[in-house]
């Protein structure tokens, strides 16, 4: 399975996976810093970071997971390296497991830098206007569990746009349902039926009702590993024709 | 000789549509096989089927001995496969495409080496293969079925969209290949020629059903032999030559007389001539000529779509 991860990395090192993976990040993190730079008073870290992880949750992470996903899956259909791949001496499951992990891990990686480009963001901007300084404290810890809840919570829509980007040659029905997904987690950010919708389960991370963070956490985390497990035995056991 | 391939009654349906139909054939070890038959006859599928890339409806098919359907890894290390789809990466060199392979193969490094040699890569081989021509990639497409060196490679279509001169390189390496690497290969093509040239076994395909198989010079042997004519006037060389009771095809360069098993040939072409001279027909040209895969295959494929080949 090592093999098999490190030809994934590979490929996606020749990609522009990376960029991708510091685009989305950095893009909230210019947000945070214009958008600091034009209050008056100082704000509390929380606020900044809470700020952040909200525009990650409803609209860039759903929005990042369509691209890699997508990139992930035209990186073999494109050149039309199915049938290669799939002749090769080696279960079949290993290669869209490694896919699928690549993504897992691609996706962690832009949480972090979400993290660390936004607290980059507000120091810098405090820097420029001091009298903004954030008050309270850099709570990392706190912030660090929040997002991998926001990360778990999203399992479930990347097992869905994974499925569907491997699934079709053409990466339309990809980004049909990812921008479809991501339109209505932004224009319904806070209806209460969003907690069963894939694409609205990371931003529940951020509800105040316990009993919304739960739901989602579980569904989301949850059912999207089962259906991300589903996902790859459907695909490795289907015929590419 | 054992069968590097083996198939048994293989069939693939796809909806209504019979693709492959109880398809036995077996190829020898160490032979150059060739697979012919028209697009859409089948061919590819049946490859398909041999690389478990597609699943059986009915039948079975074995690679050196091992059946693919239960257990395709152990078929797969026994094969290396070129096909119609490189599935290259173009923006990673030829020589990091093949790395790709070779470690999910599990093969040490100089491995890349070897077959870059083989297939006479090496120089070309840190290039990005988006700057490959098609006939590089070909090659590159070789040098990654034979990673491993696996006893048996299946090559789809190898000379399709070459130009002259690599088809003529591709036509040489591939008739080598058994001698140089002790590899069995299965080739298909619907070019007649190619085949024709490089292959010791024969299968044809038509609509999904092996018609013909044996050994190229075998097969030859077995046939009639032919008489080639060209005459001023084809349309009324026919009837006369039918009236001797033979088979008359018209091919590009001529009629051909098909003579019936034991007859005597020169005096068959004498008297052929003598008739069509008195009929008033000028022969231009009247010799006899070895059978050839063109003829086999018109044969074979007529036959199988109509009960008797006569025609002008």
């Amino acid at each position: 399975m090592l093999a098999v991860l490190s030809v994934e990395v590979r490929k996606l090192n020749r990609s522009l996976a990376l960029l991708l993976a510091l685009a989305a990040p950095t893009l909230i993190a210019i947000f945070v810093f214009f958008n600091m730079l034009r209050g008056k008073e100082p704000q509390p870290w929380e606020m900044y970071l809470q700020s952040s992880t909200a525009i990650w949750a409803f609209f860039m992470l759903p929005m990042s997971v369509t691209a890699l996903t997508a990139l992930v899956a035209q990186m073999e259909h494109g050149p039309r390296a199915w049938d290669h791949l799939r002749c090769l001496p080696l279960a079949r499951w290993k290669l869209y497991a490694a896919k699928a992990i690549c993504v897992l891990a691609a996706v962690a990686i832009m949480s972090v830098l979400n993290l660390a480009l936004t607290w980059g963001a507000v120091t810098l901007a405090s820097t420029i206007k001091p009298v903004l300084v954030p008050t309270g404290v850099f709570d990392l810890g706190a912030q660090a569990v929040l997002l991998g809840k926001v990360l778990l919570s999203a399992t479930l829509m990347i097992a869905i746009q994974f499925w569907i980007a491997l699934r079709f040659s053409s990466f339309v029905p990809a980004l049909a349902v990812g921008i479809g997904g991501t339109f209505f987690s932004v224009v319904a950010t806070s209806a209460k039926q969003g907690v069963f919708f894939p694409w609205q389960m990371p931003i529940n991370m951020l509800a105040v009702e316990p009993w919304r963070v739960t739901t989602a956490l579980v569904l989301g985390g949850g059912l999207g590993l089962v259906m991300l497990m589903l996902a790859v035995a459907h695909l490795s056991r289907r015929e590419v024709l | 000789m054992r069968a590097a391939i083996e198939t048994q009654g293989l069939t693939r349906r796809f909806g209504q549509h019979l693709a492959v139909d109880g398809l036995s054939m077996t190829v020898p070890e160490r032979a150059v096989y060739g697979f012919l038959g028209r697009n859409g006859a089948g061919k590819t599928t049946t490859l398909k089927l041999l690389l478990g890339l597609l699943g059986p409806t009915e039948g079975s098919a074995k690679v050196c001995g091992i059946d693919v359907g239960p257990d395709r890894i152990g078929a797969a290390r026994r094969v290396g496969a070129l096909l119609e789809a490189h599935g290259f990466y173009g923006t990673l060199t030829g020589r990091e495409n093949l790395d790709l392979t070779r470690r999910l193969m599990g093969l040490p490094i100089p491995e890349i080496d070897r077959v870059l040699e083989v297939v006479d890569l090496t120089d070309a081989a840190r290039r990005r293969v988006s700057d490959y021509s098609l006939g590089m990639r070909q090659r590159l497409g070789l040098a990654r079925a034979m990673l491993g060196a696996p006893p048996v490679l299946v090559l789809d279509e190898p000379t399709n969209g070459l130009d002259p001169d690599g088809i003529v390189d591709m036509r040489r390496f591939l008739k080598a290949l058994p001698e140089r690497t002790g590899a069995t290969v299965l080739l298909s093509s619907h070019l007649l020629g190619e085949i024709e040239q490089v292959a010791t076994h024969v299968g044809i395909v038509n609509e999904g059903r092996l018609v013909l198989e044996g050994e190229f010079e075998a097969l030859k042997a077995e046939l009639a032999p032919e008489i080639g004519l060209r005459v001023d006037d084809p349309q009324r060389a026919a009837p006369i030559l039918r009236s001797h009771d033979l088979t008359v095809r018209s091919e590009v360069d001529g009629l051909v007389v098909r003579l019936r098993p034991g007859a005597d040939h020169d005096q068959a072409t004498a008297r052929l001539n003598r008739d069509l001279i008195e009929a008033g027909v000028q022969v231009f040209a009247i010799g006899s000529r070895r059978p050839s895969l063109e003829g086999i295959y018109r044969d074979v494929t007529m036959s199988s779509a109509q009960p008797r080949s006569e025609t002008v």
